[in-house]
């Protein structure tokens, strides 16, 4: 059809008019497409390097995700960890507390025995010996060693109980232990009252005038003297439990010791027949 | 376990029935008495011991002697000597540690300063 329209309109083998807008609409048309295309390669081109980016992107984001749960993960087993901690110093702090009170209850425990120790062998020595003189050796002993006394004496009441008789001292000059008056002094004070009474002071600087302590003897619940001490020994400057033990266990087995080993000095060294032991009616 | 051997020289019997007993704690360790300088060299001339606790104040020899004629003596002149005094001066102390002697403690003792004080020298936990 456009063949017959071409051969119609001009008559000569140029393109008609028609032919001739019809070729430049073709070829705007064709360069309108070229353009088009070309346009649309770059387009592709520019979407091409677009899922590029968001792939890369998309990449990006999934590793990020993933370092977040692996970070996630790792702060979950950082918690976790914390909280085994804080549970094993809570344990090590409690078996640290129980090993400190088992520490200090071994530490009293050894204290008490060797408190203990001390008045057995105290005791012990008190009744090792039946004559006057061993007792009396004992007695001072035991102040001197275990009490740690320097300078002491020990006084029985006279018959009329008017005054204590010095019947053995140890760093006390000869002139200076005479008896003592039992009213008035403080050495006689407690031969009344029949409790012991003990200073506050240092006991190493005590001087004969103000004994730091002056301890009862009885014998069968009577009051029979008293044992002074005057000073102790430089490093004893205070005076502990055991000291106080020991006092009360001089004060009721000394003067005991003492008139026993006498009465048997007495009897010449005879013991009692068996008929003395059997009325006790026990 | 190792087994330790103690000699006790002192020449008041009630001191040496307190320091058996303080000693009895220290697990291991066999404890032998003599009542003076004398009768301890004695015993150290038959047996071989760990360590020594003398007393100072003995009659016949008396304990500053007893460490020198220890420390002459080649089996034990290495063995650790604790003396046991009244005196608690520096100048005691000084002394009894020229002669050789190894720790110094005073009257009256402390089980458990005895106790940690052998322990110390027989390096025994």
């Amino acid at each position: 059809m456009t063949k017959d329209k071409r051969s119609r309109g001009t008559g000569s083998d140029a393109p008609g008019p028609d032919l001739k807008t019809e070729r430049d609409e073709f070829l705007k048309k064709f360069s309108r497409g070229s353009q088009l295309t070309e346009e649309f390669l770059k387009e592709h081109e520019r979407m091409l390097s677009r899922v590029q980016d968001l792939e890369s992107e998309n990449a990006g984001l999934r590793a990020k995700v993933e370092a977040d749960r692996a970070v996630r993960e790792l702060l979950q087993k950082i918690d976790r960890l914390e909280r085994e901690k804080s549970e094993l110093i809570s344990r090590y702090r409690e078996a640290e507390a129980i090993t400190t009170e088992f520490t200090a209850r071994v530490q009293e425990v050894e204290s008490e025995f060797a408190n203990l120790a001390n008045l057995f062998v105290a005791s012990n020595q008190l009744h090792s010996s039946l004559s006057p003189r061993g007792v009396t050796r004992r007695i001072k002993e035991v102040l001197a060693q275990l009490v740690g006394a320097e300078r002491y004496a020990m006084y029985l009441v006279n018959p009329d109980r008017e005054e204590l008789v010095p019947i053995a001292s140890e760093g006390v000059p000869g002139d200076q232990l005479l008896p003592i008056r039992i009213v008035g002094t403080r050495i006689g004070e407690v031969l009344k009252k029949g409790s012991a009474s003990v200073a506050d002071s240092d006991p190493s600087q005590g001087t004969l005038q103000d004994p730091p302590a002056v301890i009862p003897l009885s014998v069968d619940d009577r009051v029979v003297g008293t044992i002074a001490i005057f000073s102790t020994l430089a490093q004893k400057n205070k005076f502990d439990t055991v000291d106080f033990e020991l006092f009360k266990l001089l004060g009721q087995h000394a003067a005991q010791a003492l008139v026993a080993a006498s009465l048997f000095a007495q009897a010449e060294h005879k013991l009692p027949g068996l008929e003395a032991f059997l009325d006790l009616s026990v | 376990m190792a087994e330790y051997s103690c000699l006790i020289v002192e020449d008041s019997p009630m001191m040496r029935q307190l320091l058996v007993f303080a000693l009895a704690r220290v697990r291991n360790l066999r404890v032998t008495e003599a009542d003076d300088g004398v009768d301890g060299l004695r015993k150290l001339a038959s047996a071989r011991y760990d360590i020594i606790v003398t007393d100072i104040n003995m009659p016949i020899m008396d304990g500053l002697k007893l460490v020198k004629r220890v420390r002459s003596d080649p089996v034990h002149k290495d063995t650790p000597i604790v003396i046991i005094t009244t005196e608690g001066s520096q100048e005691d102390r000084q002394r009894a540690l020229q002669l050789g002697a190894n720790a110094y403690i005073t009257k009256p003792i402390q089980a458990p300063q005895v106790i940690a004080t052998v322990k110390e020298l027989l390096k025994i936990e």
